[in-house]
């Protein structure tokens, strides 16, 4: 049985779930990873590989978090690519928020109407002083696409408008104030509503509330929140940049004084997700990637394989892979592949790994990867501190600060 | 009226983009200060965010030459922009370059008023007869 103090943490990802046991007691503690099963529910399967330590907790002690929702899908339309666009997609990712589509306002006569369900669909563009931004096309547009959720957050003058043509549209403020700055607050707050709706709506996620009587958050809000407090776990040095790289996508939570924009917002981390780079779920995605990389083949070289590796379904492809997602993802946020935003990497002072890699690499392949991408790509004799959050005390630390900021509430 | 305005491409002069905010302020504009270290794209999405009437390019380490070449085509792409005035000033060449030939070169780009090593003042007082002849 578990003592008043033990919690039971458990984090159902796309991949993996994990099952940890945290106690005063060091002999109580424990933690477990399974690849799931995906013929049976996310909860028949946890109680067939852990019921037993499942059942030995009270549902107030359990604490769920999941990414298994498949995240939500977003449209954002927007005036230009340096402010409404960009501003909107941080906020976005910083909600948790994983599969982003954009689209210039000036272009919309030649982009294509979404084929798939959009969850939400963002307007944004333009400060409060500025009207007119959004005429008839815009609403024409939006007519032909199918979506669950809709939000205005661009300038005051066009909102009444706006929200004549759509009826179901939500209006929030501005998310550019007169200075250009971004305003995060109102939509991130929205989002991260919605995401949260989505995981509790879905049928699989729903039957969790079997073994707990918590909320269940999203995997990466509990990441998000153990971000200021990472030297608690490791010594980690600022500015630092944290990898969680999966099974079926890699998420990159960022100090901002890494950003070279001029973006000025109030959160100290940022988060950033590359939806198609992951060893399982995403791993055609993640070979198309490193094919489509001109240093790749060098890289395989370097680590002694050939191209033949990505037809491989071993342990050894698997290594192989993991240290590709790690050497993709450091080029798209340098400046030689861009991606929406850029960090400044040869001022990084810490990289720390989390997720299923810590599980698949040891730290010296790791160290491998990275001092070749700052000497080929960055040609740069830097050398970041790695660290392998390899018993997950990152998501553990999380779920702990949720747990005591609930019971403050 | 509303200016965009800051320092194009690497280049931190702070102070004298300070300097051109006071007087642009001082003169009664709505400002945009997009600040030092500002790439080309930046002046134009400001624009089209903030509805500006004039955009006010400075450069003060020459680097503006590079970047001017690109104005026209890169203008070219965005919507509604036909009646932004564009002004650059500061110091537009590097090495020495007569203001007789560099004026020229930064209209052929796509500037309407250019300004070269002189003074703030000036260069504002051009803008406003400039204004006052287009409204006239």
């Amino acid at each position: 049985m578990s003592s008043q103090n033990d919690k039971l943490l458990i984090d159902v990802g796309s991949t993996y779930f994990k099952v940890c046991v945290t106690s005063d007691a060091p002999e109580r503690r424990q933690l477990e990873q399974h690849f799931r099963n995906f013929n049976q529910t996310i909860l028949d399967d946890l109680m067939h590989k852990c019921g037993h330590t499942i059942s030995s907790f009270d549902h107030d002690d359990v604490f769920i978090c999941s990414s298994a929702n498949g995240g939500l899908s977003t449209l954002i339309i927007g005036l230009t690519h340096t402010f409404s666009l960009k501003y909107a997609t941080n906020i976005a990712f910083n909600s948790g928020i994983n599969i982003i589509d954009t689209i210039l306002y000036q272009d919309l006569d030649s982009a294509t109407v979404p084929s798939d369900l959009i969850d939400v669909v963002i307007i944004a563009g333009g400060i409060n002083s500025k009207g007119d931004a959004f005429a008839d096309d815009l609403y024409q547009y939006l007519h032909n696409v199918n979506y669950s959720n809709i939000v205005y957050v661009g300038n005051e003058l066009d909102a009444a408008n706006a929200k004549a043509q759509l009826p179901e549209l939500v209006i929030l403020p501005n998310i550019i104030d007169d200075r250009l700055h971004i305003i995060e607050e109102d939509l991130k707050a929205y989002l991260t509503n919605l995401y949260q709706q989505d995981i509790m709506g879905k049928e699989d996620i729903k039957d969790l509330y079997q073994i707990s009587s918590n909320q269940i958050f999203s995997t990466p809000y509990i990441v998000n929140q153990t971000l200021p407090l990472i030297d608690a776990s490791y010594s980690v040095v600022n500015p630092f940049i944290l990898l969680d790289i999966g099974g079926a996508t890699t998420d990159i939570h960022y100090s901002k004084d890494l950003v070279e924009e001029n973006m000025v917002t109030n959160n100290e981390f940022d988060r950033l997700v590359f939806k198609k780079l992951g060893v399982y779920k995403s791993r055609e995605s993640l070979i198309f990637n490193a094919k489509n990389n001109e240093f790749v083949y060098e890289l395989l070289m370097h680590l002694g394989v050939t191209e033949n590796i990505f037809e491989e379904q071993s342990d050894k492809a698997t290594r192989i892979l993991m240290q590709l997602a790690i050497f993709l993802v450091l080029c798209k946020m340098s400046h030689y592949r861009e991606a929406y935003t850029n960090l400044k990497l040869t001022a990084v002072k810490s990289i720390v790994l989390t997720g299923g890699v810590t599980k698949v690499l040891k730290q010296e392949e790791v160290d491998d990867i990275i001092g070749f991408f700052f000497t080929k790509i960055l040609t740069s004799k830097h050398r970041p501190v790695t660290i392998m959050d390899t018993d997950y005390s990152i998501w553990t630390l999380g779920s702990r600060v949720q747990d005591v900021n609930l019971r403050e509430q | 009226m509303k200016v965009v305005t800051g320092v194009i491409g690497n280049d931190i002069h702070v102070v004298a983009n300070r300097l051109i905010d006071l007087s642009l302020k001082a003169r009664g504009y709505e400002v945009f200060n997009l600040g030092v270290n500002t790439y080309l794209e930046e002046f134009f999405d400001a624009v089209i965010e903030t509805d500006a009437d004039i955009l006010l390019i400075s450069s003060l380490n020459g680097e503006a030459e590079g970047w001017g070449r690109e104005v026209k085509a890169l203008k070219a792409e965005y919507k509604g922009l036909d009646k932004l005035i564009m002004m650059i000033g500061g110091n537009l060449t590097v090495g020495a370059g007569k203001a007789e030939d560099i004026i020229p070169k930064y209209k052929s780009y796509g500037f309407d008023l250019v300004c070269h090593q002189i003074d703030l003042n000036t260069g504002l007082d051009m803008l406003a007869d400039y204004i006052k002849e287009k409204s006239a």
